[in-house]
C-alpha cells in the first residue's frame, strides 16, 4: 500500500508463486495448471463463482495442502482469515488478538499491542467479550485485527465478508484498508463479490468454473481509500461482469 | 455521526443493548417461576399421595402413608444415620465417578485423536458400557472385599466408559478450523490442549458430567449391594430386608433429592463463562 | 480462564476430602476399615490367648441367625474375643465375602455350605443357627389343606439351595404332586409378603420372620410348620473357614460357646430377646416378637448339633434336586470338635432403652 508504483512492485521478488499448480480431489480436478505471482505489499483479489477453487488457493498458498502437481514458493508466513467462526468460542476478544502476538514477549509490549488494536477497531469496550456476545462484523473485526498484529507478511482472506450484510460489509471494508495503511502486509483476498474486489484491490484474478484457470487479470491504480461509487471501480466492475458474460 | 477514535458505533451500541436486555430477561423471568413451579408440583404431589394412602385406595401394605415415611425419615435423621449414608454415598461415588472422569477424558482424548487406537478399542469400550455394574458385583467383592473400594470399582465402571465415549465424540467433532488458528498461532503439544483441545470439547464435557454423575448416582443403590454396611444404597436394601417400606421410601426421597443437588452443582459448571458458548445460540 | 479452572479443581479435590474425613472419621481410633482378625498374614502370627481380637461374623437379618447379634451383644465388652456380628442382605455377598474372605465366619443356609465344599470352598459346619422357624404360607382366603390343592400355582422358595425348596419337594412326593405339577420361583424374602398379597405368587416357603409377617398383615396363613413336614427342620448352619479353624482354634471354640449360650438364654428369654436383635436386624420389635412367642415353638434355639443324619438328610435331597452333583462325605463338612457338653444361657444384662449396634 506504501506508494510505489507497479513498476517497481513488479522489480521486487515476488513473495508468492504458484507454478503450474494442479489440484484434485478424488477424480475432480480443482485447479489446472495455475500460475500466479504476488508482490510484496500487493493487494490481489480473486473472484469466481462459487465452488471454482477459490479456497483451495489459499490453502495451498498457506500450505494446509500440499499441490498434486506443480509448486508454491511463499517467502514469509501467512495467515488466513476466515469467513466465520475462526474465533475460538472460549476466548474472549482480547485473548483471541492476543493469539496473534505470541511472538512477543509476555509483558506489557504485548499488552500495549493488544489495546492499541482493540481501540484502533472501535472494540475497546468489548474486550472482555466472547465471541458469541458479539455481532457477526464485530467478530470479523476481531479476525482482522488478530490477523493484522501477527508477525505473518501474508494475508489470506477468505470471503471475511461474506457473512455480512452489506452496510456493515462496506464499513469493514474500509476499515480493513485503513489497518493495513497501519500495518501494511500482502494481501490475497478471495470473494465472489466483484464490488469488492474492484473497491479493494489493486490487482484482480477472474476465474472460471471448475477446473480453474484465469479467465482475466485486471489492474486499478486508484490509490486509497476509494470509494465505491468511484469511476474506476464502476468501470472495473463491469469490465469483470463483461468478462464473465453476465451484462445485458 | 458519532463517531470513537474514526469508527461509527452506532450499530454495535445497538447491539450491545440488546445483548444486556436479553441477560436481563433471561434472570427476571425465570426466577420465580423456576422455584415456584415445581413447589407446586411437589405439594400437588404429595397431597395426592396423601388422599390416597388415608382413604385406603393406596393401602400400606402396598405404599406407606407420607407420615409413615416422614416418621422414618425423622428417626433416620435423629440418630444420625442418614446423615452417614448420605455421606458414605456420596464418598463413593464422587471418587468413583472422579476416577471415571480422570481416567475416561484421557483415554477419550487419545480415541479421538488417533484413528489407529478408536479402531482398536472402541469396540471393547462400547462392549464393557453394555455391562450393567450389577453383573461386577462378585468380582468386586472378590477382588476389593466388602466396603468402599468395591462399591467405588462398580461406580467407576459405571462410569469410565460412557466418560470415555462422550469425550471421543467431542474431540471427533471439534471443526478443524480451530485446529487451522492454533496451528497459525504455533500453538502445539501441551499447550494445544490446555488452550484449544480441552476448551473446545468443555461444554460437551460438562454435559457428559451430568449424564454420568447422575449414571453414577443411579448406580449407587447397586454398587451398595456388596456387603456394604452403610450407604443410602444399602438402606434401601436393608429397609426392604427389614419389610420397613417407610424407610426405603423415605431413603428413596433422599436419593432423590441429592440427585438433583448433585446436578444441580454440576449444572452450575455451565455458567463459567469461557463454557457459555457451547449452551447459547 | 486459567483462575476459574484451578478453583474449580480445588473445590473438587476439597469436596473429596471433606466427604473422605466425614466418612473415615480419623478421630475415631477404632471406626474406619477395620482390618479383619486372622487374615492371611495376620493368621501366621502368634495367638496368646486372652488377647481380645474382634472377628466378624456374618449374618441376615433372619430369626435363623438370631444368635449373632445376642453373641455381639454379649462379647461386646468382654475382654476375650469380640464377635462382631456383620449384618448382609443376601447370601450371594456372603459367599463372595467368605471366598474373598473378608469374613471368616457366617450363618449360611446348609445346602449352599455343601455346595461351597463341593466347589473346594474349604468351609465347615460347627453349630446350627435354630431349628424349625420356617413356615408354608398361602394366602388367608385359600382353601389349601395341603400341596395337591396347589397344583397348577406358583410357589416362592428363597433359594433353590435353601433347604425349604428342599423339603418341599420331598413333600411334593409323600403326596403324589409331580414336580412339574407346581411352579417354583426363587425370590428375595422380603418381597414373599407382597407378593402373595398382591396375588403374583399363590404360597411361600421362608424363614422368619418373614412369615409372620404376612400373618401379621393378615393377609396369609401357615399351611404347615416346619415342624409339621421335617421335625427338627434346619435351615442355617454356623459356618466357619478352614484357615481360622487351623489357625485360631481356641476362638472357634470362643465363638461356637457364645453362640451355644446365647441360643440357651434366646429361648428362655424371647421377649427380651425380640428387643436385643430389633436394631441389630433394624427390623420391628413387635414382629420379632411375634415370631419367638406366637407360638413359642416356632422356632427353637435348642439341639443346635448337627448330627450325621440330619446331614446326610439334606445331603441326599440336594443330590436328588440335583443342586449338588456328588455326596461331600458328612464328615468332611461337620466339625462338633467345638460345641461344649453343657449349655449355660449367656449372661446377657439388657440395654437401656436406645441399645443397638455402633
Ligand atoms: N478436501 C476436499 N475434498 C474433496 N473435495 C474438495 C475438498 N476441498 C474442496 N473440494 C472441492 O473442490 C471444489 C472447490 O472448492 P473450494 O476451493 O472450496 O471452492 P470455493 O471457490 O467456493 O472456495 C469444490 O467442488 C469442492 O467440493
Ligand atoms: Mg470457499
Amino acid at each position: 500500500m506504501k506508494d510505489l508504483s507497479s513498476v517497481e512492485l513488479a522489480a521486487l521478488p515476488p513473495i508468492l508463486q504458484l507454478r503450474a499448480v494442479s489440484q484434485s480431489f478424488g477424480t475432480i480436478e480443482v485447479l489446472h495448471d495455475l500460475n500466479l505471482s504476488v508482490a510484496r505489499g500487493e493487494f490481489v483479489a480473486i473472484v469466481g463463482p462459487s465452488g471454482c477453487g477459490k479456497t483451495t488457493i489459499l490453502n495451498l498458498l498457506g500450505g494446509h495442502i500440499a499441490p498434486t502437481r506443480g509448486e508454491v514458493v511463499r517467502d514469509g508466513k501467512a495467515r488466513m482469515v476466515f469467513q466465520q467462526d475462526g474465533l475460538l468460542p472460549w476466548m474472549t476478544a482480547r485473548q483471541n488478538i492476543e493469539l496473534g502476538v505470541r511472538h512477543l514477549p509476555q509483558g506489557s509490549a504485548r499488552d500495549n499491542k493488544v489495546n492499541e488494536l482493540l481501540a484502533l477497531i472501535g472494540l475497546r469496550d468489548f474486550s472482555e467479550h466472547y465471541p458469541h456476545q458479539l455481532s457477526g462484523g464485530m467478530r470479523q473485526r476481531v479476525e482482522l485485527a488478530r490477523a493484522l498484529v501477527s508477525e505473518a507478511e501474508i494475508l489470506l482472506l477468505d470471503e471475511p465478508f461474506g457473512a455480512l450484510d452489506f452496510l456493515t460489509r462496506l464499513r469493514l471494508r474500509g476499515e480493513l484498508v485503513r489497518l493495513l495503511q497501519e500495518f501494511p502486509r500482502t494481501v490475497i483476498l478471495v470473494t465472489h463479490d466483484i464490488e469488492e474486489a474492484a473497491h479493494l484491490a489493486e490487482r484482480i484474478l477472474v476465474l472460471g468454473e471448475r477446473p480453474a484457470r484465469v479467465n482475466c487479470e485486471l489492474r486499478l491504480d486508484a490509490p486509497h481509500p476509494r470509494d465505491v461509487t468511484d469511476p474506476i471501480v464502476v468501470d472495473a466492475v463491469r469490465r469483470i461482469l463483461g468478462e464473465m458474460g453476465l451484462r445485458e | 455521526m458519532r463517531f470513537v477514535r474514526g469508527v461509527d458505533t452506532r450499530d454495535f451500541s445497538n447491539e450491545w443493548s440488546l445483548l444486556k436486555s436479553f441477560a436481563v430477561s433471561q434472570r427476571s423471568v425465570s426466577i420465580w417461576p423456576r422455584l415456584l413451579l415445581p413447589a407446586v408440583a411437589v405439594a400437588v404431589a404429595l397431597a395426592v399421595w396423601w388422599v390416597l394412602s388415608s382413604t385406603g385406595v393406596f393401602p400400606g401394605t402396598l405404599f406407606p402413608s407420607p407420615a409413615d415415611v416422614w416418621a422414618g425419615m425423622s428417626e433416620e435423621l435423629r440418630t444420625g444415620r442418614l446423615f452417614d449414608d448420605i455421606v458414605a454415598s456420596l464418598f463413593r461415588v464422587v471418587v468413583g465417578f472422579g476416577l471415571g472422569v480422570l481416567l475416561g477424558v484421557p483415554c477419550g482424548l487419545v480415541l479421538g485423536h488417533n484413528p489407529l487406537a478408536r479402531a482398536t478399542f472402541l469396540p471393547g469400550v462400547n462392549f464393557f458400557r453394555s455391562l450393567s455394574p450389577l453383573a461386577w458385583l462378585g468380582f468386586a467383592i472378590l477382588w476389593f472385599g466388602i466396603g468402599d473400594v468395591s462399591s467405588m470399582f462398580l461406580i467407576f465402571m459405571a462410569t469410565f466408559f460412557p466418560m470415555v465415549l462422550a469425550t471421543l465424540a467431542a474431540v471427533a467433532g471439534i471443526p478443524s478450523i480451530y485446529f487451522r488458528v492454533a496451528r497459525d498461532s504455533d500453538l502445539s503439544g501441551i499447550e494445544l490442549l490446555r488452550r484449544v483441545t480441552l476448551p473446545a470439547i468443555m461444554p460437551q464435557l460438562v454435559t457428559a458430567f451430568r449424564v454420568t454423575a447422575g449414571i453414577a448416582w443411579v448406580v449407587v443403590v447397586a454398587a451398595e449391594m456388596n456387603g456394604a454396611q452403610e450407604g443410602l444404597g444399602f438402606a434401601i436394601i436393608d429397609a426392604r430386608n427389614a419389610l420397613s417400606p417407610d424407610l426405603l421410601v423415605a431413603n428413596m426421597v433422599v436419593i432423590g433429592l441429592v440427585g438433583v443437588v448433585l446436578d444441580q452443582i454440576l449444572a452450575r459448571l455451565s455458567r463459567i463463562p469461557s463454557l457459555r458458548w457451547g449452551f447459547e445460540r | 480462564m486459567k483462575n476459574p479452572t484451578v478453583a474449580y479443581v480445588a473445590g473438587a479435590i476439597a469436596v473429596v476430602a471433606v466427604l473422605g474425613v466425614l466418612r473415615l472419621k480419623p478421630w475415631q481410633n477404632k471406626s474406619g476399615p477395620t482390618p479383619i482378625v486372622s487374615n492371611a498374614n495376620t493368621a501366621q502370627g502368634p495367638t496368646v490367648s486372652g488377647e481380645p481380637q474382634e472377628v466378624k461374623v456374618g449374618f441376615l437379618p433372619v430369626t435363623c441367625h438370631l444368635t449373632c447379634p445376642v453373641t455381639d451383644f454379649a462379647t461386646r465388652t468382654s475382654k476375650a474375643n469380640h464377635f462382631a456380628s456383620m449384618r448382609f442382605t443376601d447370601f450371594p455377598t456372603v459367599v463372595d465375602a467368605l471366598k474373598a474372605k473378608r469374613i471368616e465366619a457366617t450363618f449360611m443356609i446348609v445346602p449352599l455350605a455343601m455346595k461351597l465344599r463341593e466347589q473346594g470352598v474349604p468351609v465347615k459346619i460347627v453349630y446350627l443357627g435354630h431349628r424349625d422357624g420356617s413356615e408354608v404360607i398361602v394366602r388367608k382366603d385359600s382353601p389349601a389343606k395341603d400341596l395337591r390343592a396347589l397344583r397348577g400355582k406358583t410357589f416362592a422358595v428363597p433359594s433353590k439351595y435353601s433347604n425349604q425348596y428342599l423339603v418341599i419337594r420331598a413333600l411334593m412326593e409323600r403326596q403324589g404332586v409331580a414336580e412339574s405339577d407346581i411352579k417354583f420361583v426363587e425370590m428375595a424374602p422380603p418381597d414373599m409378603p407382597g407378593a402373595l398379597a398382591t396375588g403374583s405368587i399363590d404360597a411361600y416357603f421362608v424363614g422368619e420372620p418373614h412369615a409372620a409377617k404376612a400373618e401379621m398383615d393378615g393377609t396369609g396363613r401357615v399351611l404347615y410348620y416346619a415342624k409339621d413336614i421335617w421335625p427338627h427342620f434346619i435351615s442355617c448352619a454356623l459356618v466357619v473357614h478352614e484357615d481360622l479353624i487351623n489357625s485360631k482354634p481356641e476362638v472357634v471354640r470362643d465363638l461356637v460357646r457364645g453362640i451355644a449360650q446365647s441360643g440357651e438364654w434366646a429361648e428362655t428369654h424371647r421377649v427380651q430377646a425380640a428387643t436385643l436383635v430389633a436394631p441389630y436386624y433394624r427390623q420391628k420389635e413387635k414382629l420379632l416378637k411375634f415370631v419367638l412367642t406366637t407360638p413359642p415353638d416356632r422356632v427353637s434355639y435348642r439341639m443346635l448339633t448337627p448330627t450325621d443324619e440330619d446331614l446326610q438328610k439334606i445331603e441326599d435331597a440336594a443330590v436328588k434336586s440335583g443342586i449338588l452333583k456328588n455326596d461331600v462325605p458328612i464328615k468332611e463338612l461337620v466339625d462338633r470338635q467345638f460345641i461344649p457338653k453343657d449349655i449355660k444361657p449367656a449372661n446377657i444384662v439388657m440395654p437401656a432403652k436406645s441399645g443397638g449396634p455402633s
